[in-house]
Parts: C-alpha cells; sequence; structure tokens
C-alpha cells in the first residue's frame, strides 16, 4: 500500500517547461491575471495564458457581448485588448513579481501580425515563458479562423514563429475544423512544442419572446460544460497522431474534468468559463485534482496522460 | 469584494413579482461603499446555469444585505423558491456608486420597475443624513408597486394606466420638480428606455444627473468583458481600458449622464 499521507506529484512538463501543476486558466477568461487578486492566489495555478494581444489596441464588438446558454455560454468579445505596447509597459512588469508561469496569447489578422508581435516581445526582457497562438477565434471577422481551419497556413504560421523565439509555442486550435488532428499534426511538423485544444465552438442564441439574436454579431463562441464532450474528443483524436503535448480546454470545473482530459491525452489543461462564476475555482480544481489522484491512488498526475480505456 | 455564502433571513413578496431578499453577509455588508453597488448570486449549486445573477444592493448594513428583485426567468423564480434559513453564495460588494451629493444640490431620485433598489438604498442615505429630496417611482400599473404614494413627503408614484398616482411615466413629476428648482440632481436606475429619456431631458435643461444602467452581465469582475456599454469619451477610463466601450461592472454600473450613450 502506499503511504496515503504524501500527496500525489502534480508536476508536469512541456518542452523545455516544468509546471507546478496542469491546472491553468484560459486565455480571455482571466483577464491580464491581476483583476481579481482578492478572490484568487495565482501563484497556486499552473500557469496563466493572458488575454489575446493584438499589435494594436482593440475596441472589441458592440453590446450585447454575451449570453447563457443551457451548461454554458455564448461570448462575442471581438478580441478586445490593450495592444503590445501596453501589454510590455503596464503588465511584464506586474508578471516579474508573480512565481507563476506566465504564457502569452496572440492574436492577428495575418503572419505579419503575429511575427512583428512576437519580435517585439522577443526585443524586451521578460518572464513569459511562452505564447499561445490564437488561430482559432471565431468572433473576428478577417483572420484568426482562416488560420486554424487551413493546414498548410497553419504550418507556415508556426515556422514563421519558431524561426523567432525559443520560448514555447503553443497552437490553439479550433473544434470548428472538419479534421482537427491534421491541423495539430501540421503544428507540430512545423515545429510547435504544444497544441491546446478546443477553443470555442460556433454558436447561436435567439430569444423567443423577442424574436432577437442575443448577440450583436449573431454568431458567437460557445463555451462552458456544454462543449466538455467536443473537447475531450478533440484531444483524443490529437493524442492518436501527435507527439507533442496537448492542453486540454473546454468545460473544465472540476478536478475530475481535470482527470478526464488527461485521461483523453492531455497533459495539462485550462480553465475557462467556470472563472466567470468563481475566479478562484482553479485552486478548488488543484486540490480536488490531488484528492482524486490520492484515492485512485496514483503517485504522479502524469500516470492518467493518455491512459483512457477505451472498446476499440 | 469577496465570496460568502450567505443565508436567508427573510425572502418575501413585495407586490406582483416584485420580491425582497435579506441575507445575513457580514463580510460583504461591511464592505459595501453606499448605494449603487451590486452583489453577484449563485442561484444554484448545478453548472446548468454557469453564470451568477447581479443584483442591486436595496439596502445594507449590520451584516445584512438586501435586494430586491422581479420575477423574470428561472433564475428569479428559483430564488423566490429559496426559504429563511437557505444558504447562497454571494459575490460582492461590485461596482461603483453614486456620487456624495453637494449640499446645494436637490437630489431627485427615480426608480422605474426593478430599478427601485438602489435608489431606495439611496433614499435611506438621504433620510439619514437628513437631506431634503423627492423620489419618483414609475410603474406599469397599482399592482407593481410596494411604496405609498405620499405627494405631501415627496414620494410620488406614477403608473402607465394611472391604477395609482399620476398617470403617465416619471417624466411628468420628473419635470415639474427639476423645472421649479433652480439646481437639481438626478439620480436613476430603471429601464433603458426611461433612462434614455432622463438622460436627454438632464442634458437639454443642463442637469447633473447620475445614471445606474443595466446590462447582460457574466463575472462582475472585468474578466470576461462582457457588460460592455458604449461609452462617450475617455475620460471615465478606470479599468476596462477601452474608450469606445466601458465595462459596466467595473467602471459602472452608475455613470454620469453626458459620458454614455444608449445603443
Amino acid at each position: 500500500m502506499r503511504e496515503k499521507s504524501i500527496l500525489a506529484d502534480l508536476k508536469v512538463s512541456i518542452g523545455k517547461e516544468l509546471f507546478e501543476n496542469p491546472v491553468w486558466v484560459a486565455s480571455g477568461t482571466f483577464g491580464y491575471g491581476t483583476e481579481a487578486p482578492e478572490l484568487v492566489d495565482v501563484d497556486r495555478l499552473g500557469a496563466i495564458v493572458t488575454k489575446s494581444i493584438t499589435r494594436h489596441p482593440r475596441e472589441g464588438n458592440p453590446p450585447p457581448r454575451i449570453v447563457e446558454t443551457p451548461s454554458g455560454m455564448i461570448n462575442s468579445i471581438g478580441l478586445a485588448n490593450i495592444g503590445v505596447e501596453k501589454y510590455i509597459k503596464d503588465l511584464l512588469p506586474i508578471y516579474e513579481g508573480l512565481s507563476t508561469k506566465v504564457i502569452m496569447n496572440i492574436a492577428g489578422t495575418d503572419i505579419q501580425e503575429y511575427v512583428e508581435i512576437i519580435e517585439m516581445m522577443e526585443s524586451v526582457s521578460s518572464v513569459l515563458i511562452g505564447y499561445e497562438i490564437n488561430i482559432s477565434c471565431p468572433n473576428v471577422k478577417k483572420g484568426g479562423m482562416e488560420f486554424g481551419v487551413d493546414c498548410d497556413m497553419t504550418a507556415t504560421l508556426t515556422e514563421k514563429l519558431r524561426d523567432i523565439t525559443e520560448r514555447l509555442i503553443i497552437m490553439k486550435l479550433s473544434p470548428n475544423v472538419s479534421d482537427i488532428a491534421s491541423i495539430g499534426v501540421s503544428a507540430e511538423n512545423a515545429g510547435a512544442d504544444a497544441v491546446s485544444a478546443i477553443n470555442t465552438v460556433v454558436g447561436m442564441s435567439i430569444n423567443a419572446k423577442t424574436g432577437m439574436s442575443d448577440i450583436y454579431t449573431n454568431y458567437g463562441g460557445l463555451s462552458g460544460p456544454a462543449i466538455k464532450p467536443v473537447g475531450l474528443a478533440a484531444v483524443h483524436k490529437l493524442h492518436q497522431k501527435l507527439e507533442i503535448p496537448i492542453i486540454g480546454i473546454g468545460g473544465i470545473v472540476s478536478g475530475e474534468d481535470t482527470a478526464e482530459y488527461m485521461l483523453a491525452g492531455a497533459t495539462a489543461v485550462q480553465v475557462g468559463t467556470a472563472n466567470f462564476r468563481n475566479p478562484g475555482i482553479t485552486e478548488n480544481i488543484i486540490d480536488s485534482l490531488t484528492l482524486y489522484l490520492n484515492e485512485s491512488n496514483r503517485s504522479s498526475v502524469t500516470e492518467l496522460i493518455g491512459k483512457v480505456h477505451t472498446y476499440s | 469584494m469577496i465570496i460568502e455564502r450567505a443565508q436567508i433571513i427573510t425572502n418575501r413578496k413585495l407586490a406582483k413579482d416584485i420580491w425582497k431578499m435579506k441575507f445575513d453577509t457580514p463580510k460583504i455588508a461591511k464592505d459595501v461603499k453606499g448605494a449603487g453597488q451590486f452583489i453577484e448570486i449563485l442561484t444554484t449549486d448545478h453548472w446548468q446555469h454557469p453564470l451568477r445573477r447581479p443584483m442591486s444592493i436595496a439596502s445594507f448594513g449590520e451584516g445584512v444585505v438586501s435586494i430586491i428583485y422581479k420575477l423574470f426567468g428561472e433564475s428569479t423564480l428559483r430564488l423566490s423558491q429559496k426559504r429563511p434559513g437557505d444558504f447562497l453564495e454571494l459575490l460582492g460588494p461590485l461596482g461603483n456608486t453614486f456620487s456624495e451629493w453637494n449640499n446645494d444640490s436637490y437630489p431627485i431620485l427615480i426608480g422605474g420597475g426593478v430599478g427601485l433598489a438602489p435608489i431606495l438604498n439611496l433614499k435611506y442615505a438621504c433620510d439619514h443624513h437628513n437631506i431634503e429630496h423627492t423620489m419618483i417611482i414609475g410603474a406599469k400599473n397599482a399592482e407593481e408597486h410596494f411604496i405609498r404614494n405620499e405627494p405631501n413627503n415627496q414620494i410620488f408614484l406614477t403608473t402607465d394606466d394611472g391604477s395609482i398616482g399620476e398617470k403617465g411615466t416619471v417624466m411628468g413629476p420628473l419635470e415639474r420638480i427639476a423645472l421649479s428648482n433652480t439646481n437639481v440632481t438626478i439620480y436613476a436606475c430603471g429601464p433603458t428606455a426611461m433612462l434614455k429619456v432622463i438622460k436627454s431631458f438632464a442634458l437639454d435643461h443642463n442637469i447633473q444627473a447620475q445614471l445606474s444602467v443595466e446590462s447582460y452581465m457574466g463575472c462582475g469582475v472585468g474578466l470576461c468583458q462582457g457588460c460592455a456599454i458604449h461609452r462617450k469619451n475617455s475620460t471615465i477610463n478606470e479599468r476596462s481600458y477601452h474608450e469606445k466601450f466601458s465595462l459596466v461592472c467595473v467602471d459602472g454600473p452608475v455613470y454620469d449622464a453626458r459620458e454614455i450613450y444608449f445603443g
């Protein structure tokens, strides 16, 4: 019998980076990490992935931007963000003081924009350990999604970025494609350190009483527990084809959800919509994941990765 | 702001579809800075409804916070079924407050529908500080009112059908009182349609007005960026980073009438 009082090891590695635990917060669901210090100890998190940054500030989409849907919500924020200069000036100094790892999420409308942002980031010193590349946002008219649905574009973008940074490159994949694994393979072959999946699922919400669409842009991104099965399937498919680590995203609200994603093949997870209900929920998730591991007699969280029992 | 599991002290119907709930919530009550702030309520532990519901604080003090809510959908129906002794998880206090009044200016408090909550809160503050004021409350009909029409005490009710108080909207008494005083400040909360009319009245007559706005809200703390409202300029940019939009949860819900646009 294993000694019960010893807590399971939560450490996971991706590329050259070692993370204290596999529970991260997803881009766009945790602001820039500085919004709710009273409600969450960010230093307990495996990593924070900051809100998508574009080359220049973006105001985002007009309201209404969000609506709750059964077991989820639809958002169409439109990548509202402060732009790179302000990120460097205002936020990098704050990240110096954190002991958690910080990953910057980047969005662009063409390859040049992504390249320019990373060049700017690489020209200053920072504690960032990597970049998550948003090639899958459903809420901007131009760019974003176009990369995420095309293997060649994904490969070209990944290669260009690989040339200019040694930091982790994580390509964030869209579920709104016919074959997510082939996009993942393109990213891997082009030098990505990891992929994260899934971004939100395209959705719509209509109010029968008023006959109105609930979201200004009509279509938005569905997130929350409603999309967990979609995320699990995507991670499982990617795990069959990829050597590089997969970061699972989609409807995670508990330690058990985290375990399920890891069994499907994820090395780490990102918690998204659940932060909107409780910005400190990731701390509960880390605690309940530890409990799950101890109760299932596992000494390391890595024992879960890809170990789902399947029928075939 | 904190998350507190609060015990319900009372939960009762005030008028047609309008309820009041009182919480024993010492930590949040201690933190409330004034009228205008709100709390986010987790109406169920199930994830079928992932988001909390924002509710204006109607009164606070001595460890207690109360809200007034209108039965609107499944979540508010669930709230109405809660009993004294039950617990609900609250996040708060959130948002800003109506600004301090200045002594030279006569306050006119206006509440429309369930927008009454922060206005009542403000009225308690006026009463507490012995500040003379007028309160105007609008509703569709008498069934929705739970305050007494007391024109002699400067409390005016209006109804669309004239079933109690003055027939018409809050604009009737507002125009009369605002234009017969030299220096007034309007404090209003209610449906967007009402705030829109009050805003243009205030601007036309160069009257100060503070409006507490409604917005579909997610997290309540600036993370989701969902509760954007059109803003007029960048002078009130606080935490939401935007110039064209403002996040009601962190910059609001109370705005100077000149600073916002209603779509």
